[in-house]
């Protein structure tokens, strides 16, 4: 098994998926089929998690703004994990732009909706150097 | 297409930013969301507002590529084509007006979730988004998912409308508003 990577694109995240347990999807989410983009992710996760795993898995998902089928994929991700985190140490960390108020609230409705999983809720620091 | 339509809609709601009649695809979609990006930085937009307005667009335009039907009465095919047109008036708010052609049981299923969401606080609104989330119904599937729901979240004004076409075949029209709250500089 390797290590996943896929580039960011307009209407995709990047996703990288290690095995050393650092995980991370950043961007927006609108692609045209949900189900077929992130089945590479959804497959690479679900052999991953078979692995004896010794480490932490941490997820960073920064996820800019999404459609609403991507959202409803995400929940289907925060199932899977929540499955695995019973025999896993698995910490997910939810991060958005401070005045991004939708991201906010809809990482709070994850957290509903998973309570058995280790989410947090981060306010990103101003280093958008990137963008000046 | 009723033009007078688009006339009446323009005087009513000023500029006309970006409109767009024809075939839907996602490169289309992309593109007219990266000059919605612009659009929100220049006018310097809250992230929420931009972000409620490139969501709502998504949806609208996404919806127009997945589910448009032909103009065929026995025809029930998919065919990606459709209306898309953003206004903006004197204050800044926008309105997202979209229209393509479905079918009676897409209208029928349409009624069903517009109905729900009329009978709702906007609170309501994002705990049924949640639960119809969490349930897998309608989601996924074709024709009034959570995509309205997603809309109803984000916007300030959902309206539509249903003009027959043909025994099978109507024009669904809706428009969306979306109050803008001017930043300070």
């Amino acid at each position: 098994m390797e290590n996943l990577y896929i580039k960011e694109e307009k209407c995709t995240p990047e996703i990288s998926l290690n095995l050393d347990g650092t995980i991370s999807l950043v961007g927006r989410s609108y692609p045209e089929n949900t189900l077929e983009f992130y089945k590479p992710m959804m497959e690479w996760l679900e052999k991953y998690f078979e692995l004896p795993l010794s480490h932490k898995t941490i997820f960073n998902m920064e996820i800019i703004y999404f459609n609403s089928s991507s959202s409803k994929l995400f929940f289907d991700l925060f199932d899977l994990l929540e499955e695995y985190s019973n025999n896993n140490d698995i910490e997910i960390n939810w991060i958005y732009d401070e005045e991004n108020d939708n991201a906010e609230e809809a990482g709070e409705d994850f957290i509903e909706d998973f309570e058995n999983l280790n989410i947090n809720l981060i306010v990103k620091e101003e280093l958008n150097c990137e963008n000046e | 297409m009723d033009i007078c339509k688009i006339q009446k809609l323009v005087q009513n709601h000023g500029i006309v930013f970006l409109s767009y009649s024809g075939y839907m695809s996602q490169s289309l979609i992309t593109a007219m969301v990266e000059s919605l990006e612009k659009e929100a930085e220049d006018n310097n937009l809250t992230i929420k507002d931009s972000h409620n307005i490139f969501t709502v667009f998504i949806e609208l335009s996404q919806n127009i590529m997945s589910y448009s039907k032909t103009d065929k009465e026995d025809d029930d095919s998919n065919k990606p084509e459709g209306l898309i047109i953003i206004t903006k008036d004197e204050n800044s708010n926008y309105y997202i007006h979209s229209q393509n052609i479905v079918s009676l049981d897409d209208k029928n299923r349409i009624n069903k979730t517009m109905d729900d969401i009329k009978s709702l606080t906007k609170d309501e609104i994002k705990k049924r988004y949640k639960e119809l989330r969490k349930s897998g119904e309608n989601t996924h599937t074709k024709g009034g998912g959570i995509g309205f729901y997603e809309i109803a979240k984000k916007c300030d004004g959902l309206e539509y409308e249903f003009t027959k076409l043909n025994k099978n075949k109507y024009y669904f029209y809706v428009k969306t508003t979306i109050i803008t709250q001017k930043k300070d500089v």
